[in-house]
């Protein structure tokens, strides 16, 4: 068995603040990277140390955030409660057995693309000189990853979109994107879980939320997810939001 | 316990402690923008931590007390009158029935904190109170209070509220000689924010970093709970790596595009891909709470332990504040 440290030693940890500690695997993003951060942060959150209060796994940081109050009154090895908090993490086992992660099916995300509902996909297909109905084709045939969540809530950073839809994003954001709008800036592809103001290129709809204060799980997606889009149209969307 | 809004300031929420465990799923932490003020006003009533409180942002404001109510506010952004008598801040004050009570704006500051006995009884959504307006969840129906709001105290006492409650009551306003104050805290009014270095402030031009450690910055107009744009020197980039996304939390300070200072606050972001070239020490975010556009803040730097040890050193105040009360009224 080893430890952290010795499995990642080239992990960098640095204070967020006084109540949080970041452990870097890395700069870039990568399945690879993806697979450790989720791993620690399964490992952390298993074995959780006295005082930890969340985790904000990212693309290739796990932070991880306590009070301070009750690491300081603890008896975890180190003077100042980032070193105990990274001694006490850096410390933890790696198991040698790591559980074998099976793959689950993706996430479907039902979409209606075009029309009101994707007021940017005429102008994408031309852009890249394709017909819309490839556009479409090409968006919802890849498997995405859910690389993180950030930006607002249940906002999953996809990666694994075709790189031939990738565009800029609009000169001029929108004041108002509806929730569920599915867009595209650069090489990135999303969802908008809520209505906010915004910048991507607007393809299509989903009517699923992908943000619900009221489920157990929120967020409809969570890091490591998959996830692949549904062509539907405008009839089953409202068919969706009916039910 | 009932009191009605008759006028929100400008900005009304419901706000706790924050809501910390969604994190994960991109939910900001939420939470009072000067937490300690937050704290002190439920302290002084012999509240538990948990209490959520009204956040007023300035005055300009008043309730209407429907019942008997015992109270207390702190912070700097109002001073609150029965008609012209003043109210103390940082202590229980019982109001009788029907009494009018406004805010009345101080130029001290932005935020004022009201927390009333049990503390006022929403529902909790996702692990807490706070009012988070974007997604619309917490305090009242996820929105800022309105005009008509009633707003009823939570029934579970603390053996010290009913102390309180009992020592104050009669006819007429009255609160007692005794105070909880934010400068026993060891927090004095100043415009010098303490901060640490950020993970990427060598990505930053020395000479930049000195001006942000010397230069005075001032809050602009797009400032809010989300956090604060502060005009100054402008921040240059030696190192122009993409920063991926990565944890942001309150009192990260992120350099834009275009070199400005960006302070975060009690409703940022989870994650962010600015790169942060300072981070503010806990126990000066509370001075943060309570500015307000035009205002100028300087920077000093501290290091880690520093700041961790005016954290714990805060928090063992905060413990020992509240267990003076409970001494000497239980």
């Amino acid at each position: 068995m080893q430890t952290l440290r010795e499995y990642f030693p080239q992990l960098i940890v640095y204070p967020l603040n006084e109540k949080a500690i970041t452990l870097q695997f890395g700069n870039t993003i990568s399945a690879n990277l993806l697979t450790q951060v989720t791993t620690v942060n399964q490992l952390i959150l298993e074995n959780p140390f006295p005082g930890l209060v969340t985790t904000v796994p990212a693309y290739s940081t796990l932070t991880v955030y306590y009070n301070p109050l009750k690491v300081y009154q603890s008896d975890l090895d180190g003077l100042y409660c980032f070193q105990k908090v990274s001694n006490c993490i850096l410390s933890l086992n790696i198991p040698n057995s790591q559980k074998k992660i099976t793959a689950q099916p993706p996430v479907i995300i039902p979409v209606c693309y075009g029309g009101e509902f994707g007021p940017d996909l005429e102008e994408v297909a031309a852009m890249h000189k394709l017909s819309v109905e490839a556009v479409i084709d090409i968006h919802s045939t890849a498997i995405y990853t859910v690389y993180m969540l950030g930006f607002v809530p249940g906002f999953a950073y996809l990666g694994g979109m075709d790189k031939t839809l990738a565009s800029p994003r609009k000169a001029t954001p929108r004041a108002s994107v509806p929730a569920g709008s599915v867009g595209i800036a650069g090489e990135q592809t999303g969802v908008y879980p809520l209505q906010t103001p915004g910048g991507w290129q607007i393809i299509g709809r989903t009517p699923l939320s992908m943000f619900d204060a009221t489920r157990t799980q929120p967020s409809l997606l969570k890091a490591g997810d998959r996830v692949q889009f549904e062509h539907i149209s405008a009839r089953e969307f409202k068919n969706y939001q009916a039910t | 316990m009932q009191l009605t809004i008759i006028k929100p300031s400008v900005l009304s929420t419901i706000q706790d402690m924050g809501r910390w465990a969604y994190l994960s799923q991109a939910v900001p932490v939420s939470g009072p923008m000067d937490s300690l003020s937050a704290r002190l006003a439920n302290i002084a009533l012999g509240n538990t931590e948990e209490a959520p409180v009204i956040e007023f942002t300035y005055g300009a404001a008043g309730f209407k007390v429907d019942t008997p109510a015992v109270i207390a506010y702190a912070g700097e952004g109002a001073i609150l009158k029965f008609g012209n008598q003043l109210l103390p801040a940082n202590r229980p004050i019982f109001i009788p029935v029907d009494s009018i009570i406004s805010l009345q704006n101080s130029s001290r500051g932005s935020r004022t904190y009201l927390a009333i006995v049990g503390g006022f009884d929403v529902p909790t959504v996702l692990n807490s109170y706070s009012t988070y307006l974007p997604a619309q969840i917490g305090g009242v129906n996820g929105r800022a209070l309105q005009t008509g709001d009633v707003l009823t105290s939570k029934e579970n006492l603390t053996a010290l509220n009913k102390v309180l409650i009992n020592s104050l009551s009669g006819e007429h306003i009255a609160y007692p000689n005794w105070s909880v104050s934010k400068s026993a805290m060891g927090l004095q009014n100043t415009n010098v924010i303490r901060v640490m270095a950020g993970p990427e402030t060598s990505w930053f031009d020395s000479s930049s970093v000195d001006r942000m450690l010397t230069s005075g910055f001032i809050l602009s107009q797009q400032s809010n709970r989300m956090g604060y744009r502060l005009k100054g020197p402008v921040i240059e980039r030696i190192n122009t790596s993409e920063l991926l996304s990565t944890a942001v939390t309150m009192g990260t300070i992120q350099v834009s595009g275009n070199g400005e200072l960006i302070l975060l606050m009690a409703d940022c972001q989870t994650t962010g891909g600015y790169p942060r070239i300072a981070q503010v020490a806990s126990v000066d975010l509370p001075l943060c709470g309570q500015l307000k556009p035009g205002d100028q803040i300087f920077f000093k730097q501290i290091s880690q332990a520093e700041a961790e040890m005016l954290y714990i050193e805060r928090e063992q105040n905060l413990q020992k504040l509240a267990a003076t009360l409970h001494a000497r009224f239980l």
